[in-house]
Order: C-alpha cells, then sequence, then structure tokens
C-alpha cells in the first residue's frame, strides 16, 4: 500500500519521536524510505544574516561545519534507527522554507505517505512557534501520519 | 539639542501625491525583485549555484553601508559645520582603506558566521561572546535612530504630518518590510536598492548644479567657485569646532568602520580572499560617488539656502531639522518639479531602509545565534532562533522608534556615537584577534569592558545626562568627545587589552595555529576556514564532498 515514506526531521525530540512509527510501516509494506533535512532560510536569515544565505545560494553550504554537522546527526539519526531494523534510509537535504520544501520533495519523489512529530502545544506556544507539521497538512496532497510527542512518550511509560 | 518643529515653509511640508506614490512604488520593487530572486527550493546544498561577483558585492557592501547618514546627514553636517563636516567624508572613506589591507582577507579566511562569533571563537570566551553580542546589538540601536529620524523627516515632506506620525510610520514600514522580505523568502536587494540610491543623489545635484549655473559636467569640483562667496563658517578650516574634535572625529570614524559587525559580515562570506579584497575595492569606489557629491550638494543647499531663505548661520539661521534635509530641501529650493524632488527623497529613504534593515539583522543574529543558541540554549531548533529573531527586530523596532521621537543629536552625530562605540569594543578586538596571537580571552576581556565604559561616560556625560550648560564633567567631554572617544580611547583598549594578555597566561596552541593561519600565504581552498585547516592539517575534510545520496536529488526526477 505504502511504497515509498518520507520522513522529514529537524533534529529535534520531537521530530524523533515520529521515526520508529514510520518505521514499523516501512517494515511492514517494504516501503522505501526517505529522511529530509530541510535549512530552514527565514531563520538562518535572522539567527545567521542574509549574507549567509546568499551562501547556501550559492551552493556553498559545505563551508558552513557546524550547520552541516547538525543537518547530518538529524539525518543520521534516522538512518541509524533504519539500520537496526534492516531498512535502507536514504538522507536528504535541501533548504527554503520547511513546510513548503517538505510538500514539494513528496510530489518530486512521488511518497505517498508522510510520517511527522508534533509536539501538540497549544493557545500562545502553538502561535509563537507554529507547528511545521500543520503547515504541511495543509500544504500537502499526500496521506501524511501525525505521531504525538507526548503520545508516544505516555506509551513508551506504560 | 536640535528644536524638533517642523520643517520651513520653503520646504512645503505637506501631503504630495506624486512624490507619496514614487516612495511606495519603490518600497513595492524591493519587494518585488525580492520575491522573484528568493531563495527557491535548493535541490543540492553542494553544488554551486550562482555566486555573487566582486562588482555586485561592492554594491551590496556600498547599499548596507551608506545609510541615511550618508546621504542626507553628511551633507547636514557640511552645510552646518563647513569644514568640520569634512571630517566624516574623510574618515568613513579611509575606515574602508584600513579594512581593505588589515581586515577584509583576513577575516575571510578566519571563515565565521557572526562578528560576535569571531570574537568568541578567537578568545575562546562566552563572556567575550556575550560582551560582543550586547555591544552589536547596542550599535544597531544608536545607529538606527539616526535613520528613523532621517526617514522621519523625509517622511514629513513627502506625506506631510508630523514628525512623531512619519518616525512612526517610516520604522512600522521598515519592520514591516524586514519581516514581509522574510516571509517572501527573499534576501535584501542591496544592489538595486543602490543603485536607486545613487541614482537619485546624483541626478539630485546634477539637477540642481545645471538649473542654478552653479555646475556643468563635473559638480564635484566646479563646486569650487562657489566656495568664496560662501560664509567664512562654512569654509574656514576650524571656525566651528576645534582641531582636536575633527581629528577625533575623523579617527572614531576610520576605526568605527572596520568595527562594524554589519559591514564585516559581508566578508565572511564572500567566495575567496581574493573577492573579499576586490569586493572592499568596488565597495569603496561605489561610496566614493556618493562622497565625492555630497560636499558640492552641501555647498549648492547652504548658498540656496542664503539666497532664498536668509542667513545660514547665526540665531536665526539653518536648524538642525533644516540640515538633516538640506539634499531634498536644495532641489526643492531650486525649483526642480516636484517628482524630481521625489526621486530624491525616494533614495534617502532607500538608503535608511537598506541599512536599517541590515543593522536590525546584525542585533537578531546577535540575540539569536550568538546569545541564545550558543550559550543559553545550544539544542535550540531553527523555529526557536527564528522566533528571538523576529522578537528582537520587533523589540528593537520599537526602541528605535520612541527614541528617535526626541533624538539627542543630528542625523550624522547618532550615527558617529555608533562608530565610535564599534572603534573602542570591537576593532580592537578584530585587530589584534587577528594580527596578535598572544592576545587572549582576559586581555580581550577587560579591553572590551574598558571600551563600554568610556563610550557609556562619554554619552551620559554629553548627551544624557548634560544640562544647557553643557556636559557634567567638561574635561572629560574634552578628551572624550562622545562623538570622537575613540581617538582617545581605543589606544587605552589596545594598551588594556596587550597589558592584561602579556600578564596573564598565553592563548593555546589551538589558537595560536589558527591566528596564523589566517596570515598563511599558502592559498586556502574556497572551501575551507581557518580553523579546519588548522585542525586537519590542510586536508580537505572529506565531510564537504557531496554524499551519494545528496546527489540523488539532483538526478531525474520520478514522474507523477
Amino acid at each position: 500500500m505504502y511504497e515509498r515514506i518520507l520522513i522529514p526531521t529537524d533534529g529535534s525530540d520531537t521530530a524523533a519521536a515520529a521515526v520508529d512509527e514510520a518505521l514499523d510501516v516501512a517494515e511492514k509494506f517494504d516501503a522505501e524510505v526517505y529522511t529530509l533535512y530541510v535549512v530552514d532560510v527565514d531563520a538562518m536569515d535572522l539567527s545567521l544574516g542574509t549574507e549567509q544565505v546568499e551562501r547556501v545560494k550559492a551552493g556553498r553550504f559545505g563551508e558552513m561545519d557546524e550547520l552541516e554537522a547538525k543537518a547530518r546527526a538529524a539525518t543520521e539519526y534516522v538512518a541509524e534507527r533504519g539500520r537496526e531494523r534492516g531498512v535502507d534510509v536514504a538522507e536528504h537535504f535541501r533548504a527554503g522554507r520547511p513546510h513548503d520544501v517538505v510538500a514539494d520533495f513528496a510530489e518530486d519523489h512521488d511518497v505517498d505517505l508522510l510520517v511527522m512529530g508534533s509536539h501538540g502545544r497549544s493557545g500562545v506556544r502553538r502561535m509563537l512557534l507554529g507547528s511545521v507539521t500543520e503547515r504541511v497538512l495543509r500544504s500537502t496532497h499526500r496521506s501524511v501520519l501525525v505521531v504525538d510527542e507526548r503520545g508516544t512518550e505516555n506509551r513508551e511509560a506504560e | 539639542m536640535t528644536p524638533l518643529q517642523l520643517l520651513p515653509d520653503a520646504l512645503n511640508a505637506s501631503f504630495k501625491a506624486v512624490p507619496a506614490v514614487m516612495v511606495s512604488a519603490m518600497l513595492l520593487l524591493f519587494l518585488g525583485i525580492g520575491y522573484v530572486f528568493r531563495v527557491a527550493d535548493t535541490e543540492d546544498l553542494w553544488v554551486a549555484g550562482r555566486s555573487i561577483g566582486n562588482v555586485e558585492n561592492g554594491m551590496a557592501i556600498g547599499a548596507n553601508w551608506m545609510s541615511a547618514a550618508s546621504y542626507l546627514g553628511m551633507a547636514a553636517l557640511i552645510a552646518l559645520s563647513g569644514y568640520y563636516g569634512l571630517a566624516y567624508v574623510v574618515g568613513w572613506s579611509t575606515g574602508y582603506f584600513i579594512l581593505l589591507i588589515f581586515l577584509a582577507a583576513q577575516m575571510r579566511r578566519f571563515g565565521k558566521y557572526t562578528a560576535p562569533d569571531f570574537v568568541g571563537d578567537r578568545f575562546d570566551s562566552d563572556a567575550a561572546r556575550a560582551i560582543a553580542a550586547l555591544t552589536t546589538i547596542l550599535i544597531g540601536f544608536v545607529y538606527s535612530v539616526g535613520q528613523a529620524r532621517g526617514m522621519g523627516l523625509v517622511g514629513i515632506y513627502v506625506f506631510g504630518g508630523d514628525y512623531t506620525t512619519m518616525v512612526v510610520l517610516m520604522m512600522s514600514i521598515t519592520v514591516g518590510y524586514l519581516a514581509l522580505s522574510g516571509m517572501l523568502g527573499a534576501t535584501k536587494n542591496m544592489a538595486v536598492q543602490y543603485v536607486i540610491l545613487i541614482v537619485a543623489f546624483l541626478a539630485g545635484l546634477y539637477a540642481v548644479g545645471w538649473t542654478q549655473g552653479y555646475s556643468t559636467i563635473l559638480p564635484h569640483i566646479e563646486y569650487g567657485a562657489l566656495l568664496s562667496e560662501l560664509d567664512s563658517q562654512f569654509t574656514e578650516p576650524f571656525a566651528t569646532d576645534s582641531f582636536y574634535l575633527w581629528v577625533a572625529t575623523a579617527f572614531s570614524l576610520i576605526v568605527g568602520t572596520c568595527g562594524l559587525p554589519h559591514v564585516l559580515v559581508r566578508f565572511y562570506t564572500v567566495e575567496s580572499e581574493r573577492t573579499a579584497r576586490w569586493s572592499t575595492v568596488w565597495g569603496l569606489f561605489f561610496i566614493c560617488l556618493l562622497y565625492w557629491s555630497a560636499p558640492a550638494f552641501a555647498a549648492f543647499g547652504t548658498d540656496l539656502y542664503a539666497n532664498v531663505v536668509g542667513p545660514v548661520y547665526g540665531a536665526n539661521g539653518m536648524s538642525g531639522a533644516e540640515g538633516d534635509v538640506i539634499v531634498v530641501l536644495a532641489s526643492q529650493l531650486a525649483n526642480l518639479p516636484e517628482w524630481f524632488v521625489g526621486l530624491v527623497a525616494a533614495g534617502g529613504v532607500a538608503a535608511a531602509i537598506a541599512t536599517t534593515a541590515g543593522l536590525f539583522i546584525s542585533a537578531s543574529s546577535a540575540a539569536a545565534h550568538d546569545i541564545y543558541t550558543n550559550i543559553v540554549n545550544p539544542d535550540a531548533t531553527q523555529r526557536q532562533q527564528l522566533l528571538i529573531g523576529r522578537g528582537t527586530i520587533v523589540a528593537l523596532g520599537a526602541v528605535v522608534t520612541v527614541t528617535a521621537l526626541d533624538p539627542p543629536a543630528l542625523v550624522g552625530e547618532l550615527v558617529a556615537l555608533a562608530f565610535s562605540l564599534a572603534g573602542l569594543v570591537l576593532f580592537p578586538m578584530f585587530f589584534l584577534g587577528l594580527w596578535w596571537e598572544n592576545a587572549n580571552r582576559q586581555g580581550a576581556l577587560a579591553g572590551m569592558t574598558t571600551g563600554l565604559v568610556i563610550w557609556t561616560a562619554a554619552v551620559l556625560n554629553e548627551l544624557v545626562l548634560a544640562t544647557d550648560a553643557g556636559p557634567v564633567v567638561p574635561v572629560y567631554a574634552d578628551v572624550f568627545p562622545a562623538v570622537g572617544a575613540a581617538l582617545a580611547g581605543t589606544p587605552i583598549v589596545f594598551a588594556v587589552t596587550i597589558a592584561v594578555s602579556l600578564a596573564t597566561e598565553e592563548p593555546d596552541e589551538r589558537i595560536k595555529r589558527i591566528v596564523r593561519q589566517c596570515h598563511s600565504p599558502e592559498p586556502m581552498g574556497q572551501q575551507e576556514s581557518a580553523e579546519e585547516v588548522a585542525t586537519d592539517g590542510g586536508q580537505v575534510s572529506a565531510e564537504s564532498q557531496p554524499s551519494s545520496d545528496a546527489e540523488s536529488d539532483g538526478g531525474p526526477r520520478r514522474g507523477e
């Protein structure tokens, strides 16, 4: 049923919460698994400066060691969990606005299931920090499985 | 203190349809271009895309650099203070030579992201990083107050209304522009901003010179003929201010230029050291186009004012507010058509917005990257950084707006305060940090603290706590004038940093190697920074090679 599964990650615990469920599904359907890290250019503009965005635009991400290490650590986590269960995970990196890029990637690779974590914030915290997952839901026509971070914690505690 | 009454009748401050449309259209153009050239999804982060050349980099340096202070303030200072104003032209141009010779290429080799990053990593200290970050924010604040005042005054000319409304309106536009250009995924379009501001300024100068019979093809030289007719207060050296103040101001501006975070940031990111040097040369050329013109514009403006309005100097002379819009005022007094005066005004707004955007982003990165991510929460996600960055911009915008409602000085002077701060606190750290490997953490902390204390005392003494009778401690103001505190102060900061560094332990070998690498005659690969070379002995790290799976992104797409 599912042939290609995408696990977007930003290296946060929230994103990690989705990994196990995604791999469960992948194992069951013997699906191809992609993981994608998106360099958020808006965040980079305000935290490192516009000049750094130009640098990424020019394809010089390789010079930006710390960022590259962070990105690789995020996807490597997913790949490692996959290896533990014998699932191959292809790691991908792109830059742009996270939800747009995730939705575009899903189209480009004809992904039929996206699995994403959700922090389950509400109220002011949700308004301020927003939710990439929520935006992806609105920008893609593909199926999305949302894994609530707190839900997994509870299950683990049981 | 400058009385902030409305602009003179001569300026005809009321709503003008054509200039208002022009200014609005210009802002929309910036957004539009930003949108068209926004960062589209990058398919492969490691494959070279379009890189920015020397000329375009130079234009970006010019636009980032030339603010309302250059566009409006410099001519104002020359018009109001005559010869003293030249200290600004001299100081601001010379600064780039020091940058070119001592810092640009070395900064590139060090290869970090922000100015506080450099200070924090070079001196291996989060305290030093924090002081540098706070100084960056403080520079952004003082500098932007000058921009807000300039935009407010031009706003009155274009839209009418009173000063308060205009400052609030123009600052809202600036913050909104930053937010919107972020939302559109647009990066600032510096080259366009530069072209608009330089065309507006030069067109204004040529038109005024031509119609009033002052000049023909080279107003920059022809205005010399006018000098004998102008008041002696305009032409006589040191008539209004002392020799010491002139030298102190020029010196402050020179070292300040080399310490400004929003100027230096470009050098970390250019493609190579060669690009760093040539971009500086082009930047200096583009800046000089305006700087050669400003004294001529000021002379024309002053003469027109004397002929049409009344005496420039003395009790009923030109006010600070009039001086700050002398460029627009001169075009108006020369009876140029309204749309043309609108163009000159739009150029002023372009200059102010480009620089304010650069300053605000420097401040937001100091807060989000240097303080929050590096010190407070190393696990910060991109979204948290975005939130902190946006919060900083909004907060800074609000504080700047409030302060600009009753600013303590002229546009040019306010900006000079930011320069003396940069020259006192950051320049010595960059200079010693790059050129003397034994400069250490204790030295840096002592030096930066000394610089901050000297600057704060000078500002409190002369501007904040001063009464009508003058500064609180006149002697201190003589030695450390707020706009020129760096002349006496920077050598003190150097001395303190060196003395403390000598008295304490030398920095470890790793740091010394990084410093040496910044000067190594061995050309460094484009993908390397000094730290990498120093740690892995010149091997290009395998990690920077594209990984095979990343490459697959560039491959043929699967069909839908």
